[in-house]
């Protein structure tokens, strides 16, 4: 049987968790954070940024920086 | 096994019919069927016991697991109220000193250029303790704007710097053992910047740099 993972997709943070056994775990990001901001950034040369380092450069590149997202879902595009 | 011969049975019954033989085929299963059923018993027997000692030992692995995450557990739990005690026992002697610096500028006429040098002392011990435990400082002036160590504060035209560098540190970050603990706060070149940059081989060529 194939692992069972909660998403909490939220307008300004994330996280993620797994069943262990009955026991939910929250999963740690690759910065040893346990919620993620929800951002996501496109770089030059086509790199995607997600989480902290996209919303650390956000100042440097507001036009291809994306937050609160979710608001947008579901509406007319 | 019996798959197989129960197979070949059906094949053999279906043959039968075709040659036209068909008390032939009504006796053959019959000669099979007592042999067949108590082997078939017996395999039966063999599987359910089989069934048992595997649910068993699945059962006793899963306690196993079980007691393995607890016994885990415990140790994360410990090993979290403990992990600094090192780490306390190096800084003491930091506060010490600051202690004693502190004492030493309540004085009256107290030597400015002494209280100095402590401070000086005092922030070298603190360096040396933080490298000791694997903190290291992300200063970054001058170096290229890097979304995973740094944190933009503002943008700001520089003629002197490159577009996308740093040029000034508002608060150094710091990375223990290669996790970043705080982003150093950093105000970046905007893309205008860069105009007396001097060239290097690969440049576009600066306008004013061509004779």
């Amino acid at each position: 049987m194939g692992k069972i993972i909660g998403i909490d997709l939220g307008t300004t943070n994330s996280c993620v968790a797994v069943m262990e056994g009955d026991k939910p775990r929250v999963i740690e990001n690759s910065e040893g954070g346990r919620t993620t901001p929800s951002i996501v950034a496109y770089a030059e040369e086509g790199e995607v940024l997600v989480g902290q380092p996209a919303k650390r450069q956000a100042v440097t590149n507001p036009k291809n920086t994306l937050f609160a997202i979710k608001r947008l879902i579901g509406r007319k595009f | 096994m019996s798959k197989k011969n129960r197979e070949n049975k059906d094949t053999v019954e279906q043959e039968q019919p075709q040659a036209g033989a068909e008390q032939a085929a009504e006796a053959e299963p019959k000669a099979l069927e007592a042999p067949d059923i108590e082997a078939l018993e017996k395999e039966l027997n063999e599987a359910e016991a089989k069934a048992t000692e595997h649910w068993e030992h699945v059962l006793r692995l899963q306690a196993e697991l079980e007691n393995t995450r607890r016994r885990a557990e415990r140790d994360v739990q410990g090993a979290h109220k403990y992990a600094l005690e090192k780490f306390v026992n190096e800084l003491l002697p930091v506060k010490d000193s600051l202690e004693m610096g502190e004492a030493a500028a309540q004085v009256e006429d107290a030597d400015l250029e002494k209280v100095r040098e402590g401070i000086e002392l005092t922030l070298k011990m603190m360096s040396d303790v933080m490298s000791k435990f694997g903190v290291a400082e992300v200063n970054p002036v001058g170096q290229p704007f890097n979304p995973d160590l740094h944190q933009a504060m503002s943008m700001q035209d520089v003629p002197d710097a490159r577009p996308n560098t740093v040029v000034a540190v508002y608060q150094k970050g710091y990375q223990l053992n290669d996790r970043l603990v705080r982003p150093a706060m950093v105000v970046v070149a905007s893309a205008n910047s860069g105009a007396h940059v001097p060239p290097e081989g690969d440049n576009g060529g600066n306008i004013d740099e061509m004779a």
